[in-house]
């Protein structure tokens, strides 16, 4: 499969990445491991005129521990992030949620933490190739005024799958978005749109610079679901975030629940995850409820476009917030000992 | 979109070649070089039948632009043996009937190659996960275990060790 026409650009530095970008913005995309921009390339979904390599930017691929949050460079390769012990230690729902995307061996060393927060939305009528999309008429991510998963809707539907948004929204992550002369933090719950043709509010001549993850209290987890442990993208996932009380360690005090891959952008169920404050670490009953209504929750959002039914997907996003959830409350427990 | 030229480390030897900036590592090692021990299959990197080494780590040739190659050690399948004399793992390969159609297999190997340098002991769950991202179509997958696990430590009660 050729890959269609375009200019390559390799800035050296951020400042001239940037400067590129603010000449060419519309008309480039930004090539880190490419793992997910080629593919869309080379489909015909993405035609950037102009394409900028971070190749040369090293000073974007670091882990840097710093008191309470850990650093991490938008380019940095996903293996980086998952051999980083501090991730390990301190985010452990990123380092599971890493470890899970692509293949072991292969996009963990190409691709980016950078690049799968930033993946677009994804769509089984829209992620075709040239000629499949030919046969029919346009869909709204498409230009046109049609959305196939979901009759006569006025919107697109497409899904983010990126396994680090849930993980890192559970963990309450902030993005550092650099433009020229000037960079900007946001938060990542408020990064996604929740449209499906922009999913991302980045705009074309901005950078992400810099994932910022807080460490300094709490334990987390990430569950997914797939078809195939390796490659596949999740078809459910789960990341979960749980703090226990400052005094009584076995109480939970706050929490956060993300489920990914069921909407348009990765769902934050705060009122759900509201429900678990004040319970005890230990009580089954009460994550298997918070799990229950956050299927409900999710459940409104989903349609049938990233494989399996929607049915079975609802049902499952119970079972990952579940286990997520004992998986961190188990994490806690050990802490606290 | 201009042709240029520059010059890739392959298989230790430079190589001068004229490229796109739309040619991917793939199409260069095939359509240049002549190299064709790796495969295009999927042409997306899900089935790492195209799978080199990029500086020792293994990448999708498929998804590497050639312009982003530059600079690198790039290692194919043809690299991986000394002359005539196949690597042990290659030879693994035949000894265990680990090759049937052999599509996969130098995808499979680059990427065995790869985990074998970093895990030179690994037990049957490191090897299945590590070549979890390699697609064998004819499902003949425990054999390229066996034949991967047994190329780290040829085990004595296994008669295709002896070969």
């Amino acid at each position: 499969m050729r890959l269609p026409a375009f200019d390559y650009m390799e800035p050296e530095n951020l400042e001239e990445a940037l400067d590129l970008l603010a000449a060419h913005g519309e008309d480039a995309k930004v090539l880190a491991g490419g793992t997910d921009l080629l593919v869309r390339m080379k489909k015909g979904v993405t035609k950037p005129k102009i394409l900028i390599s971070l190749k040369a930017l090293d000073d974007l691929s670091y882990v840097k521990n710093e008191e309470g949050c850990i650093r991490i460079g938008a380019r940095t390769p996903l293996a980086h992030v998952i051999a980083s012990n501090k991730v390990q230690q301190k985010a452990r729902a990123l380092h599971q949620a890493c470890e899970k995307i692509g293949a072991v061996t292969i996009q963990h060393h190409r691709g980016t933490l950078g690049g799968n927060i930033l993946q677009d939305n994804r769509c089984h009528h829209y992620n075709q190739s040239d000629f499949h999309r030919s046969g029919r008429q346009a869909c709204h991510k498409d230009g046109g005024q049609i959305c196939y998963s979901r009759d006569d809707s006025d919107r697109c539907h497409s899904t983010c799958q990126s396994d680090g948004a849930a993980a890192l929204m559970a963990l309450g992550a902030k993005l550092i978005i650099a433009r020229k002369g000037d960079e900007r933090e946001v938060n990542l719950d408020a990064f996604y749109t929740a449209d499906g043709i922009k999913p991302h509010a980045i705009e074309p001549h901005e950078l992400l610079r810099e994932i910022l993850v807080p460490v300094g209290c709490g334990h987390s987890a990430y569950e997914r679901l797939s078809y195939r442990s390796a490659i596949d993208y999740p078809i459910v996932c789960a990341g979960v975030w749980l703090r226990t009380d400052e005094y009584k360690k076995d109480t939970i005090d706050a929490a956060r629940i993300v489920v990914g891959a069921m909407g348009r952008a990765p769902l934050l169920l705060s009122q759900d995850a509201a429900f678990l404050k004040g319970k005890q670490l230990d009580d089954t009953a009460a994550f298997e409820k918070a799990a229950e209504k956050s299927m409900k929750s999710a459940a409104t959002f989903a349609v049938h476009n990233v494989g399996s039914t929607v049915e079975y997907r609802c049902e499952m996003v119970s079972l990952m917030v579940l286990r997520a959830l004992e998986q961190a409350a188990q994490a806690a427990e050990d802490a606290a000992r | 979109m201009e042709k240029m030229t520059m010059t890739l480390n392959i298989n230790g030897k430079p190589q001068e070649v004229m490229i796109y900036p739309n040619d991917t590592l793939l199409d260069v090692l095939r359509d240049e070089l002549d190299l064709t021990g790796s495969k295009e299959s999927c042409g997306e990197g899900i089935c790492g039948s195209c799978t080199v080494h990029m500086d020792g780590k293994p990448v999708r040739a498929c998804l590497t632009l050639a312009l982003e190659a530059w600079g690198t050690e790039i290692k194919t399948v043809e690299g991986l043996a000394h002359g005539d004399d196949l690597s042990d793992l290659q030879q693994s390969f035949i000894d265990h009937g680990a090759v049937q159609c052999g599509f996969c297999t130098p995808g499979m190997l680059m990427s065995a190659d790869a985990f074998l340098h970093e895990t030179p002991a690994p037990d049957e769950e490191a090897i299945r996960k590590a070549l979890a991202g390699n697609i064998c179509r004819c499902t003949g997958y425990a054999k390229i275990v066996t034949a991967v696990a047994h190329a780290a430590k040829p085990s004595d009660d296994c008669p295709d060790c002896k070969k």
